[in-house]
C-alpha cells in the first residue's frame, strides 16, 4: 500500500473526525518501512469500556504501538480511531530522542485491520497519541530531538464536541501527561472528564491549572 | 484579482494530494481545514504590477539594512531585545554576495482600488511548498491552459545553488519537535537534493562556529558545512542555549538569512525612516504602501489605529477591534499599556473582500517573495475576518493567461 492509500483507510472521507487525523507519521511510509522490528500485533482485550457510547471520546496516550493496537480494538466496539501522532523522524543514522518510526509500521498494521471493520460514519472517536511523545533526553548535543507535544490545534474544540454530543472524554494512559492536561483544562467545564490506566474503570478527575511555558 | 473554487466534490481529493504530493502535512488547525477552497487568480496586469512594486520595496529593504548595520546607533529606536542588539556589532564583516536574502512582502487589496503592504516577513518567511507545488496542483483541477503559477522553490533553490559549492552540504537548522517547521524544510530540502546537495535537518544547537565557519555536531553527520538555511526565528534563537548561538551573526558560511534580517523584522522598521532619509536611503515604495506607522503613545485618541507588536507572527496579537474577542481585544491592549515599546500604531486601512462561489466574503493577504532583489513568488491566505491569523487559509495563487497570448 502506499502512503496515501493507508492514510485514506484511516482517514475516509464524509466520516466524522478524520479531518484531525495528523498526515505526519503516513508521510514516510513509503519510504521508510525497512526496519523490521519485532512486534506483538495481537489485538489488546479493553476492560475498561463494555460497548460503544455515543456521548463518550477516549483519547489513548500510552506507547505508541500500543495505542495503534488499541484503537483497533476499540474500532471494533465501534469507535472511530483518529491518530494525531505528530513526531518526525531524524536523518538517517542519526541517533534520535523519539523513535517515531516504529508507529509507521502500525499504521500499516491498522489500515489492514481497520479494511476488516464496519464503523459507522457518524461513530465517536478515539484518538491516539504515543506518551513517548515526551521523550525529551539527550545525552549529547548532537541528537536530534524530535519529541513533541500535543497543543489546543491538534484536536477538536470544547464547542465542537459539545455540538457532536460528546459529554464525556475518557483519557487512558499511565499518567495524565501535562501538555494534555493543558489541552483539556478548558474542556472540563462542559465535558466530563475521566481517567483510566487501562485495568480500572474510568473515574471522574479534575484537571489543576497548570502554569503556561513558552 | 478573484476567488475561483475547486470543484466541490473533487475537494477531498484535492486535499489528500496536497498533503501527499505538496508537502501540506498541517491540513486542520482546530476544527477547521488550512486549505482554501478557493483558488486565487490575478491578472497578469496584476502580476506585473507586483512584482515591480515588490522589487521596489525589496532594493529600499536592503539598502536600509545595509547602512543601519554600519550605523546601528541609530537603530536603538527599534528597540530589539537586548540579547540581540548585543550581537549586532558582529555583522560588521557582512557581505550580501555571500549570503541569500529571501524575504516576502504582504500585500492586501484595499477599497480604494490600491495595494496596501501591512509588513516585511524579513527573517523567516514560511509557506515554501505552498507557492510553488500547490499553484500546480490547483491548475490540475482547475482548467490547465487557463492559468500558470510561479515556482518559487525553484528560484529559492537555484538562488541557493549560486552561492555554495556543488554537491555542498546544507544545514536546515529548524524548531525539530515542530512538524509544521520540518514540513517546510523538507520541500526545500528534497529541492536542494534533487540538485546534488546534502540535506541535513538540525537544530539551532547542531551548529557550532569555528573561526566563523559553520560546523555540524548532528550525530552521524559532524563536520563542516556549507550552507546555513535558518527556520527558527531570530529572537527565538537567542533564548536557545548554548551561548554559542552568537556565531550565526558573523559566519562567512552561506546563510539564508543571515541574522541582518533583523531590522526590517521588527515591525518598528518605519520608526526609523524618518532618520534614514536624512542619510540619503530613499523609502518612497515603503512610504507609498504601508499605511502611516508610528510610536504607541503618538496614537493616543486615535481611532483608526491598530496596534501590533514588534516581533509579531502569524497575525497574532494585532489589536483589531472587529476581528478580535473582546477578551483578547481588552488583553492585548492592557499589554499594550503595559509594554509600549514593544508594540507599535499603525493607521487601518480598508481591505477589499473579495467573492467567494456562494457570494461570501474573504480577505486576502497576498505574500509577495524576493530572493536576492528579484521577485520569486506568491504565498496567499484567506480569512473572513480582516485580520489574516492562525484562523486564516492557505490558498494557492495563480496568474491567468491574458487571451492576447493565446
Amino acid at each position: 500500500m502506499t502512503n496515501k492509500e493507508v492514510y485514506k483507510i484511516w482517514a475516509p472521507s464524509d466520516c466524522d473526525w478524520v479531518d484531525w487525523v495528523r498526515p505526519v507519521p503516513f508521510i514516510d511510509i513509503n519510504n521508510h518501512l525497512i526496519y523490521h522490528e519485532a512486534i506483538d500485533y495481537t489485538i489488546p482485550k479493553i476492560n475498561y469500556i463494555k460497548e460503544k457510547m455515543n456521548d463518550t471520546a477516549l483519547i489513548i496516550d500510552i506507547q505508541g504501538v500500543n495505542s495503534v493496537k488499541e484503537g483497533i480494538a476499540l474500532a471494533k466496539l465501534g469507535y472511530r480511531p483518529i491518530p494525531i501522532f505528530n513526531g518526525t523522524n531524524p536523518p538517517i543514522n542519526t541517533k534520535s530522542t523519539t523513535n517515531n518510526s516504529i508507529i509507521q509500521l502500525l499504521l500499516v498494521w491498522g489500515a489492514l485491520e481497520l479494511k476488516n471493520i464496519k464503523i459507522e460514519n457518524d461513530a465517536s472517536p478515539v484518538f491516539l497519541l504515543d506518551s513517548n511523545r515526551l521523550n525529551r533526553y539527550k545525552s549529547s548535543r548532537g541528537i536530534f530531538d524530535n519529541s513533541w507535544d500535543i497543543y489546543p490545534q491538534d484536536i477538536p474544540s470544547k464547542e465542537y464536541l459539545v455540538k457532536k454530543g460528546i459529554k464525556k472524554i475518557i483519557i487512558r494512559g499511565e499518567k495524565l501527561n501535562s501538555d494534555l492536561s493543558k489541552v483539556l483544562y478548558k474542556y472540563q467545564k462542559d465535558i466530563k472528564i475521566l481517567f483510566t490506566d487501562g485495568f480500572d474503570d474510568p473515574k471522574e478527575i479534575k484537571i489543576p491549572k497548570l502554569k503556561e511555558t513558552n | 484579482m478573484k476567488l475561483v473554487s475547486i470543484p466541490h466534490d473533487q475537494f477531498a481529493r484535492y486535499r489528500v494530494d496536497a498533503i501527499f504530493d505538496c508537502y501540506k502535512w498541517d491540513p486542520q488547525f482546530l476544527d477547521d481545514g488550512t486549505l482554501a477552497q478557493h483558488v486565487l487568480v490575478i491578472t497578469e496586469e496584476e502580476y506585473e504590477e507586483l512584482v515591480r512594486l515588490t522589487e521596489a520595496l525589496d532594493f529600499e529593504t536592503r539598502e536600509a539594512e545595509m547602512f543601519l548595520n554600519h550605523h546601528l546607533d541609530l537603530a536603538k529606536v527599534l528597540a530589539l531585545p537586548k540579547k540581540i542588539s548585543h550581537e549586532l556589532k558582529k555583522m560588521s564583516n557582512y557581505d550580501p554576495n555571500r549570503h541569500v536574502r529571501l524575504m516576502r512582502y504582504d500585500f492586501h487589496p484595499t477599497i480604494e482600488g490600491k495595494w496596501a503592504v501591512s509588513e516585511v516577513n524579513s527573517d523567516v518567511p514560511g509557506g515554501f511548498a505552498e507557492a510553488s507545488l500547490l499553484p500546480k496542483l490547483a491548475i490540475q483541477y482547475l482548467a490547465p491552459n487557463q492559468y500558470v503559477s510561479i515556482d518559487f522553490g525553484e528560484r529559492l533553490s537555484g538562488a541557493i545553488a549560486k552561492k555554495i559549492k556543488p554537491h555542498g552540504t546544507i544545514m536546515f537548522v529548524h524548531c525539530t519537535s515542530y512538524s509544521d517547521d520540518r514540513q517546510v524544510m523538507q520541500y526545500i530540502g528534497d529541492k536542494m537534493e534533487s540538485l546534488g546537495f546534502k540535506s541535513l535537518y538540525g537544530a539551532v544547537d547542531h551548529l557550532k562556529f569555528e573561526n566563523k565557519e559553520a560546523i555540524s555536531v548532528l550525530d552521524g553527520y559532524e563536520g563542516k558545512i556549507d550552507c546555513i538555511f535558518r527556520f527558527t526565528p531570530l529572537e527565538w534563537l537567542k533564548d536557545i542555549k548554548p551561548k554559542t548561538w552568537g556565531g550565526y551573526f558573523n559566519t562567512i558560511t552561506p546563510s539564508c538569512n543571515h541574522p541582518i534580517a533583523i531590522f526590517a523584522q521588527t515591525k518598528r522598521f518605519p520608526l526609523i525612516w524618518e532618520n534614514l532619509e536624512k542619510n540619503g536611503i530613499k523609502l518612497d515604495a515603503w512610504k507609498r504602501l504601508l499605511p502611516d506607522t508610528i510610536e504607541v503613545k503618538k496614537a493616543k485618541n486615535k481611532e483608526d489605529y491598530i496596534y501590533k507588536p514588534a516581533c509579531g507572527r502569524v497575525g497574532e496579537k494585532i489589536a483589531i477591534k472587529e476581528a478580535c474577542s473582546n477578551d483578547e481585544y481588552k488583553e492585548i491592549l492592557k499589554d499594550v499599556k503595559k509594554h509600549p515599546n514593544n508594540y507599535l500604531a499603525q493607521k487601518k486601512f480598508i481591505s477589499r473582500p473579495l467573492k467567494g462561489i456562494n457570494n461570501e466574503e474573504f480577505h486576502v493577504c497576498l505574500g509577495s517573495y524576493t530572493v536576492d532583489g528579484k521577485h520569486a513568488g506568491f504565498y496567499a491566505r484567506i480569512s473572513e475576518k480582516n485580520r489574516i491569523d492562525s484562523d486564516a487559509k492557505d490558498i494557492p495563487v495563480v496568474i491567468e493567461r491574458s487571451k492576447k497570448n493565446d
